[in-house]
């Protein structure tokens, strides 16, 4: 257990990052730490998928002299995986960031709880 | 190749070509290019369904030049092409009957970017039901929660703004949850494509290997997308959403985006993880419960609202809980009633949310209870339909609700140790919903003395009442001839695997 | 078989037809209408009756185990010709006292749907194709009870579809597990349980059973959910009271004849804990009801609570099962059906007439409305079981059948609450009659004002009452037609 813990640091700690992020975009009431805590999540995501597509002592798959063995290079995939989902996550945090601020021009407040109270006394 | 197992990857880029092209139109052009883009997506999906059935078997689409385990693949079967189907059909007539109040609640400059979003999320929906492909459905799944999220706030109030935040929180923490397990997924397995991963799980579970991994992975798939589709407890965002969103949104959301979710579930459960595997892993009890409580829950919080689109938002809660109740049952049967009941209850609430509008908009726009009294006087049809809407969620005989129950029962009284608590859960969740239904049916058709808003004449709304019409027609043959819907569903199951 | 289909569609498209319509030019034209209606629908009932046979008629199916199908045997005609005669009865007599309810093309409308659906009850061939009407029977229903719109008959009302479908629930809860363990929903004499499964499943099947004779015995307000009759009957008006006491709760007593006889059958049940529980369960309500009848002064409360009582008269010979209780028992469906229609069409004349609800206000009644209260007279002695009714008929027939039966403890008990409830049914239906006829020294007679009702109403009571006399004068027509019944199902 320990000593693949500590083989698998990468991942470990991905996971450990994947938990705070998770629990800043459920707990934090501030719009802005939420998405914060959104972006620790994705990017603890590709950190864990960069590890896994990693493998020790090989080269990014690279042609620059001629195609070596299958076995020297890491697998490409995460690495696209990775790429795909950065865009996912700028566009959703674009998205939340525009909800942000439009709740900000309207209430002049970050905090959600804040802004629902004061939406049930509007009594809309 | 046979020129129709094009379709379903013709359709996707349909939607999403005219979602590009909507975004330089007028309003009144966009409308019309979403109106034709849903009827030929539809009659496309119905040329795949006949296609299909026709062969007996399901088709896999290359996209692309790239094989197997590399490409990336649509594959389309009888219960796809039939979901795709229906999905059209309910947002049609969905965006159909809303259309007038879409003019009064949306600003005139931004009616186009409505049906814009409104073509992407079709484009996703369709991706998320025909997709082989695991990276790509979770693409989908997000470009779903953002025209989703779209579609709530494209109505600026307050309510609606918070609401999306709410909504996207959540969705994030879903997606979240299902990347990180579809990671771990292609961590264990080296796959992305559904039918490789499935034999690669195959092989795993059969060695022994990575059990608690794999459990992680089912785990974090389920919940991820148990969070995205407002299981109970996580439907905080909903009431908001569906209440305070205009309507035809309010209607697609509750009838369809959760149901794209779902649909993926299944999928997973049968296409990646394995039925049987998925079913020994002790995830399907945690569904069974949170289903449950969700049936009381929804509920209960439905007979307290005393804002009646609200309590229908509400009410989907409940309903909600009622397919992860059949999920969770971990048989055949249950998994069969839970798809039946996707369709009827997508049938059924929207058809509520379309008929509660007609109710407030002659009660002075006012959802409170009080102001409703005797609206059905005023607009006959609406009354009429949310009438139906309101049997058929009680679950009387001749409404798709009744046909739902039953399946629901038939698949409870096959497993013995779940028996009793979904029986006695389904009674109880069906006398609440008769409780708040019949409160809001009685009220309506109360006579009020004085004559405080003006009724509407048929002049006033044709489209409407043909929608309301047709609503009423979709229930009816759900609750009468549910039979080849059955037979399509266990044909599309028998498929999958 | 079209008959079958037509005479159940007619009244319910009707029904439709007048909800839909704009309100008629006057309202003679809407009494006329309402009244061809029902006479149609009188006469294709009666045509079904003789032209369809024994066939079955399926309408279409559910899902591939479920159809819906229609069939008509001895069970269904009796029931069906006593629903006829007084929902037609009390129709006519609505034209004259709806006058003063209003809102009548409403209505008549929802009258006519539950015409159709009653019929479509009795012609059920199957348990999941009555389980569809019996639903559609309260929400039918329901309307009548809700007629006049006060707080009060919203309750009622309220009270009245939430404790049916709780009953309608557990009965489908026996639906559902039926379909698992038993071979089939259709209804044959002698019930389809097989002695194999009686023996495999024997314990779950009878806890079913018992769930449906709870779930199904709401509507016949069987005791422990009987409270929402008395609220909800007297509420509705007088014609409305009439069916939905005389008729309506029947479509729980056939609910039950339905699922013991023609589902689980004698042999099963006979000699079980629930057939115990079920005799102790009606006893309790025939005693109960009398009770709180003759403690009730408000004139159609006190016939609702009667009901009460009265129909467990009929579930206890069901219960008792043998051939003598079961005759009594269907005897009693169609004198109780005649007799309780008769006295709430009387309540109901009265309270047109004279406005007065309450037994003590009615002090000289006989003296004002004679003939009106002569019919109540006689259908009173039906009631309590005085030849040559024929409330006496079946009440023979059903302390005769308690007697033989082999039930220790139940064989006497059973005749000694039957009879004391009949003493108590003396003591809460005759005051009205002594009070009316013999007002006593200090009655003003300088007052006394002739106050009989248009025939119109009177002429539907004078047909009930002799109904219910000639029950009790050639009742071996009847009896004899209820033994083929009680050949096949005993």
């Amino acid at each position: 257990m320990g000593a693949n813990l500590f083989s698998n640091y990468g991942e470990a700690v991905a996971m450990i990052l994947f938990g705070i992020g998770f629990g800043n975009l459920l707990l934090q009431s501030n719009l802005i730490k939420k998405i914060i805590g959104l972006n620790i999540m994705d990017t603890a995501i590709y950190l864990f998928l960069a590890e896994k597509g990693y493998i020790a002592d090989r080269v990014a798959p690279i042609v620059t002299n001629g195609v070596q063995s299958m076995e020297a290079y890491i697998n490409p995939i995460p690495s696209g995986l990775v790429l795909t989902g950065i865009v996912v996550s700028v566009s959703v945090s674009a998205l939340m960031l525009s909800i942000t601020i439009r709740l900000y021009q309207r209430y002049h407040t970050l905090d959600l709880d804040e802004i629902s109270i004061r939406l049930k006394k509007e009594g809309l | 190749m046979n020129f129709v197992q094009n379709f379903p990857a013709v359709s996707i880029l349909l939607c999403l070509f005219a979602g590009i092209i909507s975004s330089g139109l007028k309003k009144k052009a966009a409308r019309f290019v979403n109106t034709v883009l849903i009827s030929i997506v539809g009659f496309l999906s119905l040329c795949t369904l006949i296609y299909v059935m026709g062969t007996g078997e399901s088709f896999v689409y290359v996209m692309g030049m790239f094989p197997a385990p590399w490409g990336n693949e649509i594959r389309a079967g009888v219960l796809e092409a039939f979901t795709a189907l229906f999905f059209c059909i309910i947002m049609l007539l969905s965006l159909a009957g809303g259309r007038k109040k879409l003019a009064d609640e949306v600003e005139e400059g931004k009616t186009f970017l409505y049906y814009v979003l409104m073509d992407l999320l079709l484009a996703s929906l369709l991706a998320l039901v025909y997709t082989n492909d695991l990276f790509t459905a979770y693409v989908f799944v997000e470009i779903n929660t953002i025209a989703a999220c779209g579609l709530i706030m494209i109505r600026q109030n307050g309510r609606t703004i918070e609401a999306a935040a709410r909504y996207m929180i959540m969705s994030l923490l879903g997606s979240g949850l299902l990347l990180m397990g579809l990671c771990m997924l292609y961590d264990l397995t080296g796959h992305l494509l559904m039918s490789n991963i499935k034999e690669q799980i195959k092989w795993v579970y059969v060695s022994g290997q990575y059990r608690i991994p794999l459990l992680v992975t089912i785990a974090l798939l389920s919940v991820g997308l148990a969070i995205k589709s407002a299981l109970f407890p996580f439907h905080a965002w909903l009431p908001d959403a569906y209440g305070y969103s205009t309507v035809s949104s309010a209607a697609i959301l509750s009838s369809l985006v959760s149901k794209g979710y779902i649909f993926l579930l299944i999928k997973i459960i049968y296409r990646v993880v394995g039925f049987e595997i998925f079913y020994e892993s002790r995830i399907v009890d945690v569904l069974f419960v949170f289903g449950l409580m969700g049936m009381i829950f929804g509920s209960i919080s439905a007979i307290r609202e005393n804002d009646v689109r609200r309590m229908i938002a509400f009410s989907s809660v409940a309903q909600i809980g009622y397919i992860y109740m059949g999920i969770g049952m971990g048989t055949q049967a249950g998994m069969e009633a839970s798809i039946f009941h996707i369709f009827s209850h997508a049938a059924t609430k929207s058809l509520l949310f379309i008929g509660a509008i007609g109710l407030t908009d002659v009660s002075g726009g006012s959802r409170q209870f009080i102001e409703l009294t005797g609206s059905a006087y005023r607009n006959k049809w609406a009354g009429v339909t949310f009438t139906v809407g309101s049997l058929s969620m009680v679950g009387v005989p001749l409404f798709s609700g009744f046909i739902s129950k039953l399946l629901f029962a038939q698949a409870a009284v096959q497993n013995d140790v779940k028996m009793l608590p979904a029986l006695i859960i389904l009674g109880i969740s069906t006398i609440l919903n008769a409780i708040y239904f019949m409160k809001t049916v009685i009220r309506i058709y109360t006579p009020v003395e004085e004559r405080k808003y003006e009724s509407i004449t048929f002049k006033d709304m044709k489209l409407y009442v043909a929608t309301l019409a047709c609503f009423i027609i979709l229930n009816v043959v759900l609750g009468v001839s549910s039979q080849p819907i059955a037979d399509i569903i266990g044909q599309g199951l028998a498929m999958f695997s | 078989m079209y008959y079958i289909i037509l005479s159940i569609l007619f009244p319910i498209f009707t029904g439709v037809y007048l909800l839909v319509r704009k309100e008629m030019k006057s309202r003679k034209n809407l009494l006329m209408a309402a009244g061809i209606f029902f006479v149609i629908s009188a006469v294709l009932v009666i045509l079904a009756l003789c032209m369809a046979g024994n066939g079955l008629f399926t309408l279409f199916n559910l899902t591939n185990r479920l159809p819906i199908l229609f069939k008509i045997d001895e069970v269904s005609v009796v029931f069906s010709v006593m629903a006829v005669v007084v929902i037609v009865c009390a129709g006519f007599f609505s034209f004259a006292y709806m006058k003063h309810e209003g809102k009548e093309k409403r209505y008549y409308g929802y009258y006519l749907i539950v015409l159709g659906v009653l019929i479509a009850l009795c012609f059920a061939g199957n348990l999941i194709t009555f389980y569809m009407f019996f639903e559609v029977l309260t929400l039918s229903s329901m309307p009548l009870v809700l007629h006049n719109g006060s707080k009060e008959a919203v309750m009622a009302g309220l009270k009245y579809l939430f404790y049916s479908l709780s009953g309608a629930y557990m009965s489908l809860f026996g639906i559902y597990f039926l379909e698992r363990y038993g071979n089939t929903l259709t209804f044959s004499p002698g019930g389809v349980i097989s002695a194999e499964m009686a023996v495999q499943h024997g314990g779950i099947l009878l806890g079913i059973c018992f769930a449906m004779l709870i779930g199904f015995g709401v509507k016949a307000g069987m005791f422990p959910m009987h409270a929402w009759l008395p609220a909800a009957h007297p509420v509705a008006p007088a014609p409305a009271s009439a069916v939905l006491s005389a008729v309506i709760v029947k479509a729980g007593v056939l609910a039950l004849v339905r699922v013991v006889y023609y589902i689980f059958g004698v042999s099963f049940l006979k000699g079980s804990w629930v057939q115990y529980a079920w005799i102790v369960l009606t006893l309790t309500t025939v005693f109960m009801g009398s009770m709180l009848a003759y403690r009730e002064p408000v004139l159609k409360k006190r016939l609702a609570y009667s009901t009460v009582s009265q129909l467990s008269y009929i579930l206890f010979g069901l219960s008792v099962m043998n051939a003598e209780s079961v005759t009594g028992g269907l005897l009693h469906v169609l004198s109780h059906g005649f007799i309780k229609g008769a006295l709430f069409l009387c309540a109901g004349a009265i309270i047109y007439m004279t406005g007065k609800t309450r037994v003590d206000q009615l002090r000289g009644i006989g003296k004002e409305m004679p003939l009106l209260m002569w019919c109540y007279t006689i259908v009173s002695l039906g009631l309590i079981g005085i030849p040559p009714t024929g409330g006496f008929i079946s009440k023979w027939y059903l302390a005769q059948g308690a007697l033989l039966s082999d039930i220790p403890g139940f064989n006497w008990i059973g005749p000694v609450i039957l009879l004391i409830s009949a003493l108590l049914t003396a003591g809460y239906l005759l005051p009205l009659t002594i009070r009316g006829f013999f007002p006593g020294a200090d009655y003003d007679y300088g007052t006394l004002k002739k106050k009989e009702p248009p025939l119109i109403m009177t002429v539907p009571i004078l047909i009930l009452t002799a109904l219910s006399v000639g029950i009790g004068l050639f009742p071996q027509i009847v009896t004899n037609y209820l033994s083929h019944i009680v050949e096949r199902v005993i």
